[in-house]
């Protein structure tokens, strides 16, 4: 019972550390930042090839003082709602802690306030980003690490704006050679082994 | 007793044709030692082993046990070893939740046809054999993986993969041909248990192998292709080991026995049809379909399970899910073991009633499972009902050597392949679609479960009796030897083929319980004339 036991306090434990972080909901955030992408709506890119040009910066309509707390900001890929049917692993929920909407990290970068001009990131998309329709999304954090607010490429309904992302197909033709090699050696031994047990047999019986 | 020693009979051997065709005498004495053969542990009359040393790799009986279990093990980790990958398959091949599910589903359907086959295969061609074939022939299957780009791809070579779990009949037919029926409980228990602990390991070693392939600079959408080259490499070596070290029965292999005439060669449409007609085949098939079954498919939905209902980390909830299937190395021999306990002590009724017990337990903490909210309650009713269930399997084939002697083969694969039948089913009702949360999924397969076990009252032996009811009391209908020589017709009694059946019966006259102690025989000094 001692492995049980010590599973399930080392469980509890992280469960208890885990909830210490508090949770911020999306729909209590306003958006203040504006974020750009250089895909054009419906662009297909390629995984490991294309390029990815980001511009965020605060909207200049906010007025002064409200970006005091904002820290960080994060750039986030994000997958659109008709990639996420079907998969409950990419699923919108509110609880930012468990949302599961923006898996990506384009890039991370200090927040100045006092820099009024816009920044931007060019991001070659990574090989393992799967194929599917995404927008780009930005938070700012605050000192705790909790969200305070956010801008995105795309509207509230994550409708228009949107592009596509080819992934790589992860095949490679030497892994298909070792792959054929490889079963061919299997098979030919069987037989092999087989056939040279017959005449073995075979030449045991003839004496 | 040897020809050599002139013994009245001996030189007429095979003449009449209803003396024993072997060149020694069956003692009427359940189990005596056979002193006069050179293994390295003590062996009955048809040369099995009655004593099991899992440290041993002595030839022919404990080397045949490590070489089936291993094999059995390997295919389970290649069954299964898509599983704890999935999330990174899913991404690469860009699957749905229902690619997932119908995956999941055909893993365990492809050896529904391929156990029924391989036990006739056994029952023809030896175990030996079966299993290299199987093994060496999967072996490309696996390698495969490298080949999948899309959903429809990567369910066909789950399903083509998932052929390669008939080993389970081939390892239970091979251990079941090396030991006696006194041990065969717990020695059919480890092999199985070990074997399905590969279900277990792969969860945890499949991950391994992709870090450490991705640390050697591999883009995850290739690491995992690549991982798949460990268990389809583990495939053709244990297929070369089986080749080279492994043996079909204690005295030799089958085709040299053959053709020596110490083993009659048998027709495949008898041997199936004795399996068919045994009501207690199809009991089995239900009873194995509600054990194994649940097992398997507890396999396919744990880590989703633990992960998105107590928001674990992926990693958290494959461990979890290793626990379940790493229970089976001590849960499923502990089952056999049970089983023989219960058989020194009250018989083949003994079994009956634990297999009965340890199932029904097994359902009932797969319903707790279902039922908890809280994760520590979830852990601990998760390994109460892996020991329940495990063990079930365990004792499920302390019973099935009974069932048949004749058929061993076809009735091994007819009761694995109604697990697979039984996985799929329970995944198709209560794990497909939204209709049922997957914690409600689980309760309701834990009530199915707790129904389906019911049916081991009805396995009845004339010389043993049931759950309920006593031997029968018709006295040519109470001996062990009317049971399995009623699997020949009398023209093949008549040509001696049921010699192995009447060992057979002589030596499972322990499954009286304490009556077999009282059973008074003494060794005939004529050779022995049978069904004259």
């Amino acid at each position: 019972m001692e492995p049980t036991r010590l599973l399930l306090v080392s469980t509890f434990l992280t469960f208890l550390v885990s909830s210490c972080y508090g949770s911020v909901l999306f729909s209590s955030l306003k958006s203040t930042l504006i974020v750009n992408a250089s895909p054009k709506p419906g662009q297909v890119l390629e995984a490991g090839v294309d390029k990815i040009t980001v511009t965020w910066g605060l909207n200049q309509s906010i007025p002064a003082g409200v970006d005091s707390t904002y820290k960080t900001i994060k750039v986030k890929l994000c997958y659109a709602p008709v990639s996420q049917v079907d998969r409950a692993w990419r699923k919108t929920v509110d609880d930012l802690h468990k949302d599961k909407t923006c898996q990506f990290n384009i890039v991370a970068r200090p927040y100045n306030s006092a820099n009024k001009t816009l920044q931007s990131f060019e991001w070659i998309v990574e090989r393992d980003v799967p194929t599917a329709t995404y927008f780009i999304r930005a938070y700012a954090y605050d000192s705790e690490g909790l969200e305070v607010t956010f801008g995105q490429t795309t509207d509230a309904k994550k409708a228009n704006n949107l592009f596509v992302i080819n992934a790589i197909t992860g095949r490679h033709l030497s892994l298909d050679i070792a792959s054929i090699c490889f079963s061919a050696f299997s098979v030919l031994a069987l037989f092999g082994f087989f056939f040279i047990e017959k005449r073995k047999a075979k030449g045991n019986q003839g004496k | 007793m040897s020809t050599g020693e002139g013994s009245l009979g001996t030189s007429l051997h095979g003449v009449t044709g209803k003396e024993e065709v072997f060149a020694f005498s069956v003692d009427r004495t359940s189990c005596t030692t056979d002193h006069t053969t050179k293994f390295a542990l003590p062996v009955d009359s048809e040369h099995r082993a009655t004593v099991f040393k899992p440290f041993s790799f002595a030839k022919p009986h404990m080397r045949t046990f490590h070489l089936a279990w291993i094999s059995f093990f390997t295919c389970f980790i290649s069954t299964f070893a898509a599983a704890p990958l999935v999330p990174v398959i899913r991404d690469n091949l860009n699957l749905t939740e229902s690619d997932i599910g119908n995956a999941g589903v055909a893993s365990v359907s492809g050896s529904i046809l391929s156990r029924l086959v391989m036990g006739a295969v056994c029952d023809l061609i030896g175990a030996r054999y079966g299993t290299a074939f199987l093994i060496m022939l999967s072996a490309p299957t696996v390698f495969c993986m490298s080949f999948v780009s899309d959903a429809s791809g990567y369910i066909a070579v789950r399903f083509m993969i998932g052929f390669c779990l008939a080993t389970f009949v081939s390892c239970q037919y091979w251990t079941t041909i090396m030991f006696n029926g006194k041990i065969i409980g717990l020695v059919n228990g480890c092999a199985g248990g070990w074997g399905d602990m590969g279900g277990g390991v792969t969860q945890l070693l499949m991950p391994l192998v992709y870090h450490i392939i991705k640390l050697a600079g591999a883009t995850p959408f290739t690491a995992w292709r690549i991982a798949f080259f460990i268990p389809g490499c583990l495939h053709v070596v244990m297929g070369i080991l089986v080749l080279t070290l492994g043996q079909d029965l204690p005295d030799g292999n089958l085709s040299a026995l053959q053709k020596q005439g110490n083993v009659a060669k048998d027709k495949f449409s008898k041997v199936f049809w004795y399996a068919v007609k045994n009501y207690r085949t199809w009991v089995f098939f239900v009873l194995y379909g509600f054990s194994m079954g649940v097992e398997l498919t507890i396999n396919n939905v744990i880590t989703g399970y633990f992960y998105d209902r107590f928001n674990l980390k992926l990693h958290t909830a494959g461990v979890i899910a290793a626990s379940f299937g790493m229970a089976n190395f001590f849960a499923r021999p502990f089952g056999g073991y049970a089983s023989d306990l219960a058989a020194k002590k009250f018989g083949m009724r003994g079994r009956l009633w634990t297999l009965w017990i340890l199932q029904t337990l097994g359902g009932a903490f797969c319903i707790w499972l279902g039922r908890s909210s809280s994760l520590a309650i979830a852990i601990l009713s998760m390994m109460l009902f892996s020991i329940g269930t495990q063990a079930a399997c365990g004792a499920t084939f302390g019973i099935v050597p009974f069932v048949s002697r004749r058929s061993l083969g076809i009735l091994s694969g007819l009761t694995g392949a109604g697990g697979n039948f039984g996985s799929g089913l329970n995944q198709i009702i209560f794990f497909s679609g939204s209709r049922f949360s997957t914690a409600t999924g689980l309760s309701l397969m834990g009530v199915m479960a707790v129904i389906c076990t019911l049916p081991v009252a009805l396995i009845h032996f004339p010389q043993w009796g049931s759950m309920f009811l006593p031997a029968s009391k018709n006295p040519e209908k109470c001996s062990e030897e009317y049971y399995y020589t009623s699997e020949w017709t009398e023209e093949e009694k008549q040509r001696g083929l049921h010699e192995g059946s009447l060992k057979f019966a002589r030596n499972s006259v322990s499954e009286r319980g304490k009556r077999a102690v009282s059973t008074v025989t003494s060794p005939p000094a004529t050779p022995v004339l049978e069904n004259v």
